[in-house]
């Protein structure tokens, strides 16, 4: 492995955080691989995205807007990928671990015959071999895996790290249509839920809800607000989504999304071991509970015991003036 | 209509899971169940074969040591027709891209017009075999899907995205992995579970499959260079509070002291 190639995961021509988190990393693998860092930007606003990952330290940047990007699902990602792969050589594939970068990056790998790892916090390069650190059983270990083979495809945990602008050439590059290609699985529309929210996957303040909120207003109303208020994402416990309080995309746990948001606040959840590891990799745990005796209250950084719908709504303004505050 | 299910043993997701330290490989001798997410690709597979007719089959297919059979018997007693179990030592230590290798040799020899898998395992949690499975059968894989038709030889479905769904189609053969947001998994009735007993599940070895590449630890491309415990993470400090604005006050101070405002 040389070269570092990054999936840049945009959203009409603005590159999601993790993408450039990704990017940032990127340059000290290849730096220590001794190769250069490729960004690809694939469908229609990756002309604009590519302005933005200009500022981030990236040698090459390989853009294409063909229509059938947007039009069908995963396949014509993959193949411009794979020619990107296959030009640059030996290399190490970065894509986010989300549902279109893990789609990506596993048809990808098999394609390549190359190995691949997923839900990476950490990557080193040791002796020319590249280590991916990844929490495993719920986080009960952590484990350390090398790539054997030419190509490697290691999909990467949001909020792992730090996207910082650097100097790089990033030249852009416009790929070529791949040849002899036909899609079959077409997208007929996107229909938008949720509006212009980022995650709880991604955000790095999640608030999330439990069986102590008791029905499906609160998540709409003082969760909502104080997610706002921190510019989070409401996230949820399983008996939360369950009782069918707010849709599974939501879902922090075993059964739904693992997480490592900078701060977590777990309001009316018992931090069950299903809960707990899905969240507990967040740098900052921060519980509201009625009852002091919770299991979360083993392992939050701080609980606090008291009622909930009162506490809500007062830390909101907190926060909501604090922020005033400082502006 | 030939449709085939994947499922996985993992660890009871109440048990304590743990990797030996020499084989650095998991465990896998302790409580074993059907993975959690495959009872609704499961419940998929059924409601689809409820509205296409009795030609149409499920098949179950798994990669795992004989004393798997338990659990695959209630994807049986679920109403699944019959089973396929890949037991052999050589899959031993494989990874996820050649579980989804043997898979899709085991699922081609079988013939399929549509895998259903679950989105992802309670173990590994990679959610990475169904788009690897998808490459190596060399069809459409369509993955996080909530809803799910049949209309022929046309595939409708309703793809989860981080901020709503798509509406897709595609053609069959298909690979498919469904969310927890598809169904509710019925429990084995009693007929289903005595039925369970009489349903054929068929060894398979790898020397049956051909495989061109090799397949498990020999195989891997990726090794496990090491194991770590996690980071401790040990109880903080517990503040009781008898008002909304003094627990508010608790948390702002907290979180000043982190900087994490």
């Amino acid at each position: 492995m040389r070269d570092v190639i990054v999936f840049i995961e945009h959203s009409a021509g603005k590159p999601r955080r993790v993408s450039l988190e990704i990017a940032t990393k990127a340059k000290e693998l290849a730096a220590a691989l001794g190769g250069k860092t490729h960004a690809v930007i694939l469908g229609k606003g990756a002309r604009a995205a590519s302005d933005a990952v200009k500022a981030y330290p990236v040698d090459a940047i390989h853009i294409s807007e063909d229509t059938e990007i947007d039009a069908f699902l995963v396949d014509p990602q993959v193949d411009y990928l794979e020619a990107v792969a296959r030009a640059a050589g030996p290399a190490l594939v970065l894509v986010p671990n989300t549902m279109a970068g893990r789609d990506a990056g596993s048809r990808l790998a098999a394609r390549l015959g190359a190995g691949l790892t997923s839900d990476i916090v950490d990557l080193s390069v040791d002796s020319g071999k590249v280590n991916c650190v990844s929490p495993k059983l719920g986080g009960l270990t952590i484990t350390t895996c090398a790539f054997k083979g030419e190509y490697g495809v290691a999909a990467i945990r949001p909020n792992s790290f730090k996207a910082v602008p650097g100097p790089g050439a990033g030249d852009v590059n416009e790929l070529t249509k791949p040849a002899g290609k036909s899609y079959k699985m077409k997208i007929e529309d996107e229909v938008v839920e949720v509006a212009g929210e980022l995650g709880v996957e991604e955000s790095s303040v999640v608030v999330s809800g439990g069986r102590g909120l008791g029905g499906p207003e609160p998540f709409k109303t003082i969760l909502k607000d104080l997610a706002d208020a921190l510019g989070g994402a409401v996230g949820a416990s399983r008996a939360a989504v369950d009782a069918g309080w707010i849709p599974h995309s939501h879902q922090v746990g075993q059964t739904g999304k693992t997480i490592s948001p900078s701060l977590y606040i777990a309001v009316g959840i018992s931090g069950a071991i299903q809960h707990k590891v899905g969240m507990r990799t967040a740098g900052t745990i921060v519980a509201i509970n009625k009852d002091a005796a919770v299991p979360i209250g083993e392992f939050a950084d701080l609980l606090v015991v008291g009622d909930l719908f009162q506490i809500v709504p007062e830390l909101t303004k907190a926060v909501t003036s604090n922020a005033a505050a400082h502006t | 209509m030939k449709i085939v299910v994947t499922v996985k043993l993992v660890p009871d997701t109440t048990a304590d899971k743990r990797i030996d330290p020499a084989t650095k490989r998991l465990v896998r001798t302790g409580e074993t169940v059907l993975n959690p997410f495959d009872e609704y690709a499961i419940e998929a597979a059924l409601q689809l074969k409820e509205k296409l007719g009795a030609e149409t089959t499920v098949t179950v297919v798994t990669m795992a040591p004989e004393r798997g059979k338990e659990v695959v018997r209630k994807a049986l007693a679920m109403g699944a027709d019959d089973a396929l179990m890949l037991s052999d030592p050589g899959c031993e230590g494989s990874d996820v891209m050649g579980t989804a290798y043997a898979l899709a040799g085991a699922i081609a020899k079988n013939g399929f017009d549509l895998v259903v898998c679950g989105t992802q395992s309670t173990d590994a949690i990679t959610g990475e075999l169904p788009g690897a499975l998808a490459e190596f059968l060399g069809v459409p894989g369509l993955t996080y899907v909530r809803k799910l038709e049949i209309d022929g030889t046309t595939l409708r479905a309703e793809r989860e995205t981080d901020s709503g769904f798509l509406k897709v189609t595609t053609g069959l053969p298909a690979v498919v992995s469904v969310t927890k947001s598809i169904n509710e998994p019925r429990y084995p009735s009693l007929k289903g579970i005595m039925g369970a007993k009489k349903k054929t599940i068929a060894p398979l070895t790898l020397a049956e499959l051909a495989l061109e590449h090799p397949i498990g630890s020999g195989g891997a491309k990726t090794e496990l260079v090491a194991l770590t415990d996690p980071p401790a993470r040990g109880k903080g400090k517990v503040v009781e509070v008898s008002s909304g604005a003094e627990g508010a006050k608790v948390i702002m101070d907290f979180l000043h002291a982190k900087k994490l405002i």
